[in-house]
């Protein structure tokens, strides 16, 4: 246990990490250091925030899957676009251009997750992802080879948005971690 | 949470390497099928040219029973589903089927719209639009192609003829050719592909994984293990060599062991000497050496306490 506290005291990244913690999240009121209770209730409420923001990955691949299942039948619950705003998009890219984009955002996103992962920057669940993702589905439509890059996309999809899960909730349990060792000091364990 | 050093550095690395890989694949194969379709479709236009080339000579005789006899020959040819000629009507006259002779097309199928489309039909189109894939009647993949039959000096000047030279179809050439061989290029593919990838990922994870225990993950449980032996007080077994860093930290551990040792060694002979009564007298030198092996120990505590 002493020898716990002492890694939390004297580890640089750590506090780095703690410093990003609160960059992320809202501004929190200082702490009144000589009372206990509410370093207690903060500590609280602090698990509580990070066990919610641990399930975000979570959400982000529903989401992502519900998109994939609608991008599966070509979007056809959505009406077809007036030929005013076909006319205004103009021809779609080539499919050739949306692979390479594709790969290219697959391979940047990946790098900065194992990045962020190495530098144990706090993540954010993976919504913007999604939106990218979303966005590929609706080009492929457009060029009409949506059929044959499905999977591409679904595959690049699950890969980064579960290694961005892995590393917002290895992130949260490590806070998770450091919130309950507090507790511990707190309450004299 | 993932605890050990190993699932913590494995598995990322793991999935981003499995997950990129099989992005690229999947790619690959979907743009590697595109340019075999499209090679595909581009053979069928050329046999496609190569037979009305063929007909030219007795369609110029009205030699039907020539015609017929070509139609028939290279409809009996592996992988022809149909051969078919029709006129600028749409009323076929000349078919591999013979069910389907003087019956009209239907200009709102695949191949028939792309120059249908509007009131005017489309006099010329590109290589690509002539194809059209579907499945027939036989439950069979085809890739068609409707080859335009164009009016030439030679049939509107020719003495028995009765084309105007203002006519710029007179039929329709519509040869139909069986996916099964391009699938089966794809699936020999799609299996290749299958198995480099799973190849790749064994050895890039595998390698990686090999890797990380050989140079890290042992000596480190080597280290442990025979920490674990120092505290327990078990001076006797060493470490083996190592290599780079891992060897720097095996020798400073080692180093921190032998001192320890020493200290306990001494630590142990002072008591010795301390519990037995009039051996203290019996050596006056000794106390210097106690009062430093003492104080060694001493700094050594302080020195575990601020580590701590």
């Amino acid at each position: 246990m002493m020898r716990q506290q002492a890694g939390l005291k004297t580890c640089g990244p750590r506090t780095g990490m703690g410093i990003d913690s609160h960059a992320a999240s809202p501004p929190e009121t200082p702490l009144d250091k000589s009372n206990p209770d509410a370093q207690r209730l903060a500590a609280r409420q602090k698990i509580l925030r990070l066990r919610s923001r641990a399930n975000r990955s979570l959400w982000a691949m529903a989401l992502f899957l519900a998109v994939s299942i609608a991008a599966l039948n070509h979007f056809s619950f959505l009406p077809p676009l007036p030929e005013q705003i076909q006319d205004l998009l103009g021809t779609p890219p080539p499919t050739l251009m949306i692979s390479g984009l594709l790969i290219l955002y697959s391979f940047s996103s990946l790098v900065l997750i194992l990045a962020r992962m190495i530098g144990d920057a706090v993540s954010h669940g993976g919504f913007y992802h999604v939106a990218y993702l979303t966005g590929f589905y609706c080009f492929y439509n457009l060029a009409g080879s949506l059929e044959d890059n499905f999977w591409a996309v679904f595959a690049a999809g699950a890969t980064i948005l579960s290694l961005e899960g892995y590393h917002l909730w290895t992130w949260c349990s490590r806070q998770i971690n450091a919130e309950n060792e507090k507790l511990d000091r707190l309450d004299g364990k | 949470m993932i605890k050990s050093l190993a699932g913590k550095a494995i598995i990322p690395v793991a999935v981003t390497v499995t997950g990129f890989v099989i992005v690229c694949c999947l790619l690959l194969y979907s743009v590697m099928k595109v340019d075999m379709t499209a090679n595909a479709e581009r053979q069928a236009t050329v046999l496609a040219g190569t037979v009305v080339k063929s007909t030219r000579y007795a369609m110029l005789q009205s030699d039907d029973e020539n015609l017929r006899d070509i139609i028939a020959t290279i409809s009996s040819q592996q992988g022809v589903e149909h051969v078919r000629i029709f006129n600028k009507k749409g009323l076929i006259e000349f078919s591999s089927d013979q069910a389907e002779i003087k019956r009209f097309v239907d200009k709102k199928t695949a191949g028939c719209i792309g120059c249908h489309s509007g009131p005017v039909p489309a006099a010329k189109l590109g290589e690509m639009q002539q194809a059209r894939q579907f499945v027939n009647g036989k439950g069979r993949e085809v890739i068609a192609i409707t080859a335009p039959i164009y009016n030439e000096p030679d049939c509107y000047n020719a003495s028995c003829h009765f084309h105007p030279p203002g006519q710029k179809v007179l039929g329709t050439l519509d040869i139909g050719l069986s996916r099964q061989p391009l699938q089966q290029s794809l699936a020999t593919m799609r299996g290749r592909m299958i198995i480099f990838t799973i190849m790749t990922l064994i050895l890039t994870v595998g390698g990686v994984t090999a890797l990380l225990v050989r140079s890290i993950f042992g000596p480190m449980k080597m280290i442990k293990n025979y920490c674990d032996a120092i505290c327990r007080g078990d001076f006797k077994h060493g470490l083996p060599p190592f290599d780079g860093q891992m060897e720097e930290l095996a020798d400073s551990v080692q180093r921190v062991a032998t001192e320890l040792n020493k200290t306990a060694s001494a630590l142990k002979e002072a008591e010795d000497r301390l519990a037995v009564p009039g051996r203290q007298a019996e050596e006056p030198k000794d106390p210097p050496h106690n009062d430093e092996t003492a104080s060694r120990a001493e700094d050594l505590r302080t020195e575990n306490r601020h580590g701590d």
